[in-house]
């Protein structure tokens, strides 16, 4: 059935909350809009928690997949973004955490897809360019819990949760990344 | 503790974390007060902007790129909810029903065809899979601006009303219509409705 114009148009300028309630008794078409909507933020958080572009993108599939299961549940739909970068961020530690199972590669340094792409060197303003490079040659552990707090903006408790470790890790961990980057800025400036 | 700032003051990234990160800390009156706390800060609140400039332009340099969530989305192939069984009278041979999902999504599609009207939320409360069992919907709706809102939850109510009549054998006793958004008029008419 071909979907009328108007119908589209009312599902484009829905704001977030009545897409999830509709998506939550079941229309697909809503969830797709959300989908489409917060996509790209999707992918680009799971890029800078994933090893690879190839497990980032497998991480956006999972985690749609569990926002479809589980978008009945959301009490706030207002909360929606916050809520697909939680998923993606739960998806993406589990992904880590099931290659190291399979891998052994605990505490091995970072393979060489995690350095920065033609797309990324692109990155306009040098100021940038230091922090993506100096953040691709941080220790994985303390990378991603320094994008879980700045990127996905979760609390010091969600980042320990979902990590598996101590609220008192958590804290450690992003201050040596944050006194990392700084002095890397820094030196830039 | 005397403020000297050519000395260190003793406070760690981590002291300053709880401050940059919640606002607070129980050090607040010598963070506040400290040179060097305050210029640590200011390399930390530098370094929490280019965070979010380089997420904006980790999203930019994806642009847009609609073919991959299509890959993405077909891949999922989502099954719509079910829901209860309600029954239908097929006589004394058939055993007939039909699913609560399926008439939930029957409400979304009358209400959506009623200019100005998106569906949001749409319960049916009530006994549905007894058969003649009173039944009241609820329905969440987002109107656009300009549609005066009694005349469109009348007209919501009442098609809303005679489709169920019509498609189903549920017994409604009520249709609640809660308008829970509203939109802004769109630029042109594309309604018909200037």
């Amino acid at each position: 059935m071909k979907i009328p114009q108007d119908f589209s148009d009312k599902l484009a300028e829905a704001p977030d909350e009545v897409l999830a309630e509709r998506a939550g008794d079941g229309d697909v078409a809503a969830f797709e809009m959300l989908a489409r909507r917060h996509g790209s933020l999707m992918r680009a958080y799971a890029r800078r928690l994933a090893r690879s572009f190839d497990e980032a993108d497998d991480v956006v599939q999972e985690a749609l997949l569990t926002a479809w299961k589980d978008i009945a549940s959301v009490q706030d739909g207002t909360a929606v973004k916050a809520w697909l970068m939680r998923i993606v961020a739960h998806r993406a530690i589990d992904t880590g955490r099931r290659r190291k199972t399979h891998h052994n590669l605990d505490d091995q340094p970072d393979p060489a897809d995690s350095k920065p792409t033609p797309e990324q060197s692109a990155v306009a303003g040098s100021a940038r360019r230091a922090l993506n490079d100096a953040l691709s040659r941080l220790p994985e552990e303390q990378r991603r819990c320094w994008v879980l707090k700045e990127f996905g903006g979760q609390s010091y408790g969600e980042i320990a949760e979902a990590l598996g470790i101590s609220e008192t890790s958590v804290r450690g961990r992003l201050a040596r990344a944050r006194t990392t980057l700084v002095k890397e800025m820094e030196e830039w400036r | 503790m005397a403020m000297n700032p050519t000395q260190d003051c003793g406070r760690r990234i981590e002291d300053l974390s709880d401050y940059l990160d919640y606002g607070y800390s129980a050090d607040s009156d010598h963070i506040e007060n400290c040179p060097q706390c305050q210029a640590r800060l200011a390399g930390l609140r530098s370094l929490s902007a280019a965070a979010l400039d380089l997420l904006d332009d980790d999203v930019a340099s994806l642009g847009d790129d609609p073919s991959w969530l299509d890959g993405m989305l077909a891949n999922l192939r989502l099954e719509t909810r079910a829901g209860r069984t309600i029954p239908l009278d097929g006589g004394d041979l058939d055993e007939l029903s039909e699913t609560e999902g399926a008439v939930i999504a029957m409400v979304r599609s009358v209400g959506d065809s009623l200019a100005g009207v998106l569906i949001g939320r749409c319960r049916l409360e009530g006994e549905v899979s007894v058969a003649g069992a009173p039944v009241e919907v609820s329905i969440h709706v987002s109107a656009r601006y300009g549609h005066p809102l009694p005349t469109l939850a009348e007209a919501l109510r009442s098609a809303v009303f005679d489709e169920l009549q019509v498609q189903t054998e549920l017994n409604v006793a009520a249709v609640h219509v809660a308008f829970t958004d509203m939109r802004p008029p769109l630029d042109e008419s594309p309604e018909g409705q200037p």
